[in-house]
C-alpha cells in the first residue's frame, strides 16, 4: 500500500509545476493548462485522503471538481477567443484595460 | 501567437515555485508517520457503486460518505451555464448582423430566419412556420 505522503509529494509538485506556468506563460492556451494542472494537484489530495480516512466524499468531491473544470474549460476557451478576434493574438498580457 | 517569447525572466517565478515544493516537502515529509496507517475501503466493496449512491443520496452504501443530490444538481446547472456562456463568447458580429456559433446544418440563422452561407438571405430564406392545413395546400 503506498503511504498517504507519496501522494502529497505528486500532488505538490504537480501544483508548483502549475504555479509556474501561471506565472510564467503569457499564452492564454498554457495559462489554463496550467490551471488545470492546479486543480489537479487538488483532486489527487481529495483521493488520496477519501482513501486514507476510508470516506467516499473526497471522490465524490473530486469528481465535482472535474465538472467545474470542465465548465471553466469551457468559458475560459469562450475568453479565450474573443480575446484573439479583439487583439488578434491570445497574449493574456495584451488584455491590460477592460476596453470593448 | 505567444510563448516561447518570454520577455519576462522565469528564474524568479522558477524558484518561487521550487521554494513553495520545498516548504510543502517538508510539512509533508516532517509529518511522516502522523498520518497513520490509511483506513482503505472494505474489501469486495464496489467504490463505483458507492461513489453513485453518494451522489444520487441513496442509503445502499457499505463505504460511509455523505449525500451530493443537492451538489450533483447545482453542478449540473452551473455546467449548463458553462456551455451557455461559451456559446455567447463564441458568437460575433458581422457588419451588425449576429453570426451565432450555434447554426442549423450549416446555414446561418440570421433575423430567426436560416439561409444558405453566401445565398442571398431574402431568396433561400426558410420560413420556419409550417402550414400543417391540407385546406391550405398542405405544407410549403
Amino acid at each position: 500500500m503506498v503511504p498517504i505522503e507519496y501522494y502529497l509529494l505528486l500532488s505538490s509538485a504537480i501544483f508548483c509545476i502549475g504555479l509556474f506556468g501561471v506565472l510564467t506563460r503569457r499564452n492564454a492556451l498554457y495559462f489554463l493548462m496550467s490551471v488545470e494542472l492546479m486543480m489537479n494537484a487538488a483532486i489527487i489530495n481529495l483521493v488520496a485522503f477519501s482513501f486514507q480516512v476510508g470516506n467516499l466524499t473526497g471522490q465524490t468531491f473530486g469528481l465535482f471538481v472535474i465538472a467545474l473544470a470542465a465548465a471553466e474549460v469551457a468559458v475560459g476557451i469562450g475568453i479565450i477567443l474573443v480575446l484573439y478576434r479583439n487583439f488578434g493574438d491570445i497574449d493574456v498580457m495584451d488584455a491590460n484595460t477592460m476596453r470593448w | 501567437m505567444t510563448d516561447g517569447s518570454r520577455s519576462r525572466s522565469s528564474l524568479a517565478p522558477g524558484l518561487a515555485a521550487v521554494a513553495l515544493f520545498g516548504v510543502l516537502a517538508a510539512a509533508i515529509l516532517g509529518s511522516a508517520g502522523g498520518f497513520g496507517e490509511p483506513a482503505g475501503f472494505p474489501a469486495g466493496e464496489s467504490v463505483v457503486h458507492n461513489i453513485g449512491y453518494a451522489l444520487f443520496d441513496i442509503d445502499l452504501g457499505e463505504i460511509a460518505a455523505e449525500g451530493f443530490l443537492a451538489a450533483f444538481l447545482i453542478i449540473a446547472l452551473a455546467l449548463d451555464v458553462a456551455l451557455d456562456a461559451a456559446i455567447y463568447l463564441a458568437k460575433r458580429e458581422d457588419g451588425g448582423s449576429i453570426v451565432s456559433a450555434l447554426t442549423d446544418g450549416g446555414r446561418d440563422i440570421v433575423d430567426g430566419d436560416i439561409h444558405t452561407v453566401g445565398d442571398d438571405p431574402t431568396a433561400n430564406t426558410v420560413d420556419r412556420d409550417v402550414d400543417t392545413d391540407p385546406d391550405n395546400g398542405g405544407t410549403h
